[in-house]
């Protein structure tokens, strides 16, 4: 028999004044303990930033989750800073071989290719693929092989650099993906809301490094193809820049959401859950919440 | 190699400072069991892309095959003209028999073939500096990451000839493999018989090796104020 899940019910501010900020924050406060309930989520962490209103909020921000493939987001943004150094060609062709060597053993690993989810990056086995190719596969279908072979490229440490650099805390990378031995020692790689929220932000405020490193990163998330996070609580005609994440037991997405005809907003949404549960549509309920609570603001 | 296919063949020695310093012509190195070997040091000159997809070094192998790096090797010699040593010739010649035997298309990998010593997998010597190594990924439609599958082609390869040598399949990198068939022909060096081998082994002064250095030498030979006065004049 499965457990009933234990919520408690936290206690709220005493309420303000309709169509306040503050009226929209405990809004939103109170209908995300509600979805957690709901989906009956182990953690949930949110964070947003809305670049119109510069409403920034967050619930359970600073909480380290599974990083899952939002870890790809600090590779992709390492890349970028090779690049607009000028020691990392976008065009540069790159070995596409499914070989790897583990942090913690230093014993070669291969991935498994059935867990991949893009083949077309496995097609290329023994050629190449470039920097650019591998970017865009890590990104819009999560390729596994792409993440690792450009973690081999810029390295670890540049990854880390990347982040201290921009002072993006919340965010440990320590390996690239499928690394058992290193899963195994309990080394994995960790995100906080608030930390994908700040590298995200950096990237729509055309931050991260430079306008055109910003400008290809924004390209390249706009084209992701895994849709059931955060676009899947919005309307169609909403854009949005994101990289999910998924494993057994979370479901992440982390993108910046462009509605026609106001700044864009960022939104964080991490999730875990038990097992026997599943994922569910807590990330989408989430997004839907807080587009709603967006869209029934007045401003200035 | 038919005969409108033929590639010039280039003294190392007589090429600029940055590609010598790349392919280091005749220097020693040690390998992993630290045996001294001399780098080759007479080159095949690929001028283009083009070129390097026409020319068959056999009937089933062009010489672009031997020549697929990527960002891992010199970025100066990623550029045309590309330079391979002449015993790549032999591999090739091996291969093609290899080929046969094995009954299907044989495909070398990236970085599989020739890697410069500025390769950054360059570690230590390796045939692969020589030219007279081929890393094979690819057997007909067999991707070889099996056990079975490379024994079964390290077979194949030693049936060939003495001289043929393959890395058995394992998981300490270099010494053994496990997504490729390595085959190798040793420290072998290939003097084209238009070499003659008594020329000084150091670039030879007295001659302009190209244009733009025909051109700084003629530079050099402007008189300082002349040269100093002209730039004033801007």
């Amino acid at each position: 028999m499965v457990a009933k899940p234990h919520v408690v019910e936290e206690k709220l501010p005493v309420s303000p004044a309709k169509d306040s900020v503050a009226a929209a924050e405990v809004s939103l406060y109170r209908n995300v303990l509600k979805i957690k309930k709901e989906h009956d989520l182990e953690s949930l962490g949110i964070a947003f930033y809305d670049a119109q209103t510069t409403i920034h909020w967050s619930y359970n921000g600073d909480h380290y989750f599974h990083a899952a493939s939002t870890m790809k987001l600090a590779v992709l943004l390492a890349v970028f800073r090779q690049v607009d150094r000028g020691e990392l060609a976008l065009d540069a062709p790159v070995h596409v071989r499914n070989r790897f060597t583990s942090i913690v053993n230093r014993e070669p690993f291969m991935l498994d290719l059935g867990n991949d989810a893009d083949p077309d990056v496995y097609g290329h086995l023994g050629r190449t693929l470039t920097i650019r190719e591998l970017a865009y596969w890590m990104i819009t279908k999560s390729s596994n092989l792409a993440t690792n072979l450009l973690v081999d490229v810029v390295g670890i440490p540049t990854i880390q650099q990347a982040l201290d650099e921009l002072e993006i805390d919340g965010v440990r990378i320590l390996r690239g993906v499928e690394d058992q031995a290193a899963f195994d020692a309990g080394l994995n790689n960790e995100v906080t809301a608030n930390g994908l929220l700040k590298l995200l932000r950096l990237i729509a405020e055309e931050r991260a490094y430079s306008k055109n490193a910003s400008g290809e990163m924004l390209h390249i998330l706009l084209e992701q193809q895994y849709r059931s996070g955060i676009p899947a609580g919005l309307p169609k005609a909403v854009r949005v820049a994101h990289k999910t994440g998924n494993i057994s037991t979370v479901h992440h997405d982390a993108g910046i959401v462009f509605v026609e005809a106001r700044k864009p907003y960022v939104l964080v949404i991490l999730t875990q859950f038990r097992a026997e549960t599943g994922r569910g549509t807590a990330v989408a309920d989430v997004s839907r919440d807080i587009y709603n609570t967006i869209a029934e603001m007045t401003y200035e | 190699m038919s005969e409108s296919q033929q590639i010039k063949v280039v003294d190392a020695f007589d090429l600029d400072d940055e590609l010598r310093g790349l392919l280091k012509p005749g220097e020693m190195l040690r390998d992993a069991q630290g045996r001294r070997h001399r780098l080759p040091r007479y080159f095949y000159e690929i001028p283009s892309h083009e070129a390097a997809v026409q020319i068959r070094l056999t009937p089933h192998f062009g010489i672009n095959e031997f020549i697929l790096v990527d960002l891992r090797e010199a970025q100066r010699l990623q550029q045309f003209p590309r330079y391979v040593p002449c015993a790549v010739r032999m591999l090739a010649f091996f291969l093609e028999q290899f080929r046969a035997a094995a009954g299907a298309s044989v495909h070398i990998a990236v970085n599989g073939g020739y890697r410069s010593p500025a390769h950054k997998m360059a570690f230590d010597a390796s045939p692969h500096m020589w030219g007279t190594a081929a890393d094979i990924y690819r057997i007909g439609t067999s991707i070889l990451r099996t056990k079975e599958l490379i024994d079964r082609f390290n077979d194949v390869a030693e049936e060939l000839s003495d001289d043929v040598m393959v890395l058995p399949y394992g998981h300490d990198t270099g010494q053994t493999v496990d997504d490729h068939v390595h085959i190798d022909l040793g420290y072998l060096t290939v003097i084209p018989r238009e070499i003659s081998e008594d020329r000084m082994e150091v670039p030879q002064e007295s001659r302009p090796r190209f244009a733009f250095e025909e051109r700084r030498k003629r530079e050099r030979r402007v008189p300082q104020s002349v040269a100093a006065g002209s730039e004033n004049e801007k």
